[in-house]
């Protein structure tokens, strides 16, 4: 024995090489009866029976003493968390909508892109004719006198209305751009 | 012994059985005492070290946003479901050890839906509630968060269970370009000894239901380890032990006790629904299951699906995982089978090395 050395963990790693498999066989085979299945069951069955016993025993001495069961303290809870799920469904509205207004203001910014394109376009058009009837103007040869008919003695109040107009109209438009 | 006094052979004997001083090594003594802090005393690693922050809250869930300030390549986000009655830790278990981490890294875009833990009230919580009420929405944070007009869900065992479910129903609602999923079953003709022990003569499934509301952990746990006794009891330790002075090795074999051992209540309703229209009655696959009154048809699919089965799984077997890829439309149809158990396929040395680059490859190509 004195040239022996002891090396427990060595000892036990063998025992268990050794016999593991033919533990592990034998026991899968009883595992697979269909008697091993029934004893399972009937120990469920009995420890269940005892759980339901004293489950029901601590609910009736909880309620003598006025304590508040588990189920009554969990309706609590499920009250929580049926408010809980009330305000997830309002935050998942305002998401909704959040979305709608996203995509609304983005159609908004596109009509505006479009809108100030026209107003540039129509402001060139408007450029365009402008020289046309000075140019057609600066062609058409000035008529005498006698053709040039009388001016009122008073100004029409056209004219005022006219000029007063031009300015504001320049200023929609710097608006609109 | 005689009136309390040690006889002659007595003490001979004790004599014996002592070993000479030279027997005992230092060395073994010190296996000895390290062996019994990790098993006793030392403290668990700390899991699920990968910064994210919580964007949307429903009851105790939330959804994570990973690294959210990380340079993203991949402009197609993924969602991680996971099973009903673990800690959403397992999907990022510890640095270097982490598929969560591994695809961040990667330069993907990362959430994770957590369920947190089912209180009694929630014992009347069912499969349908958390397909319709809380996996759309998340999805729909998930686009909005990120800004992408897809995305790619990413279950995990029950979770890809219920992925499945969800994206045959909102497929053509939602934009779901990828369905990656790990382990997760669909066929339960033949679930291994779960079929004999979840048989409707003998399992008490509605007296456990309304006995005790919710599913102790525990007792969904002791079922799995009852599938494989004696690797899962003893031979755990036996491990250990044989490994004790590597330290990478105790690391790697405390955070899967911590996996195992932490885990969630299974709301009650939800796991009435589980074991009879799955495990009983095998719904899903025979196209005859509803979610609140909509027939699951797993043909309505379109998603890229990448079915990733473990063939040394015990808790899944392959065959339940495989006939998915027989049923749905998807074009891009990949089976993808590993030799891992139903943990290591997401965790350990094979995982970090075939199944993660795999993994980001296979999102990276279908992300396009």
């Amino acid at each position: 024995m004195t040239n022996q050395t002891f090396d427990a963990f060595g000892i036990w790693k063998e025992m268990y090489d050794r016999t593991e498999s033919a533990f592990r066989d034998s026991i899968q085979s009883t595992l697979e009866q269909p008697a091993f299945a029934e004893g399972l069951g009937q120990v469920q069955k009995q420890y269940l029976q005892y759980q339901g016993l004293v489950n029901g025993m601590t609910e009736s001495y909880l309620k003598q003493v006025n304590v508040p069961s588990r189920d009554e303290i969990a309706s609590i809870a499920s009250l929580v968390i049926n408010v809980e799920s009330k305000l997830i469904d309002l935050e998942d509205q305002l998401d909704v909508q959040e979305d709608a207004h996203d995509s609304h203001a983005k159609e908004i910014k596109q009509l505006k892109t479009t809108v100030n394109r026209l107003d540039k376009k129509l402001d060139t058009v408007i450029e365009l004719l402008t020289k046309q009837v000075e140019a057609k103007a600066a062609a058409t040869p000035t008529p005498t006198p006698k053709a040039v008919p009388q001016k009122p003695l008073t100004p029409a109040p056209n004219a005022q209305v006219k000029t007063a107009a031009t300015p504001a109209a320049k200023n929609t438009s710097q608006t609109k751009k | 012994m005689s009136n309390g006094v040690p006889t002659a052979s007595f003490e001979q004997w004790i004599e014996a059985m002592k070993l000479p001083e030279e027997a005992v090594l230092p060395q073994d003594l010190e296996k000895i005492k390290r062996f019994t802090e990790v098993v006793t005393t030392e403290s668990d690693p700390q899991v699920g070290q990968t910064p994210k922050e919580v964007i949307w809250t429903k009851n105790k869930s939330k959804l994570y946003h990973y690294a959210p300030h990380a340079k993203k390549t991949n402009k197609v986000p993924i969602l991680f479901i996971y099973a009903l009655i673990n800690r959403s830790y397992i999907l990022d278990l510890y640095p270097g050890n982490s598929l969560i981490e591994y695809l961040v890294n990667d330069g993907h875009d990362v959430y994770l839906l957590d369920w947190g833990t089912a209180g009694h009230e929630d014992r009347h919580m069912k499969i349908d509630d958390y397909i319709v009420d809380y996996i759309p929405r998340a999805a729909k944070k998930v686009l909005k968060d990120s800004g992408a007009k897809e995305l790619t869900i990413y279950g995990y065992c029950m979770g890809g269970t219920m992925s499945t479910i969800f994206t045959s129903l909102y497929n053509d609602i939602l934009p779901i370009k990828n369905l990656v999923l790990m382990t997760s079953p669909t066929d339960f003709e033949d679930a291994g000894l779960y079929t004999n022990w979840l048989n409707k003569d003998t399992f008490q499934l509605d007296k456990m239901v309304d006995t005790l509301g919710n599913i102790p952990f525990e007792m969904i746990d002791y079922g799995n380890r009852l599938l494989s006794p004696i690797s899962n009891s003893l031979g755990t330790y036996v491990g250990l032990a044989s490994r004790i002075e590597n330290d990478n090795a105790v690391l790697t074999w405390k955070l899967m006790q911590k996996w195992l051992n932490d885990g969630v209540p299974f709301p009650g309703e939800a796991y009435r629904q589980w074991i009879r229209d799955f495990y009983q009655e095998n719904k899903l696959v025979k196209g005859e299951l509803a979610v609140r009154g909509q027939e699951v048809k797993l043909s309505n699919i379109k998603a890229n699906l990448l079915n990733i089965c473990a063939t040394r799984d015990n808790i899944v077997q392959p065959e339940q995982i495989k006939a998915l890829n027989k049923q749905v439309s998807s074009k891009v149809n990949t089976l993808h089978e590993v030799p891992t158990g139903h943990v290591s396929v997401c965790t350990g040395r094979y995982a970090q090395k075939e199944i993660y680059p795999f993994v980001s490859k296979w999102l990276k190509d279908h992300s396009k």
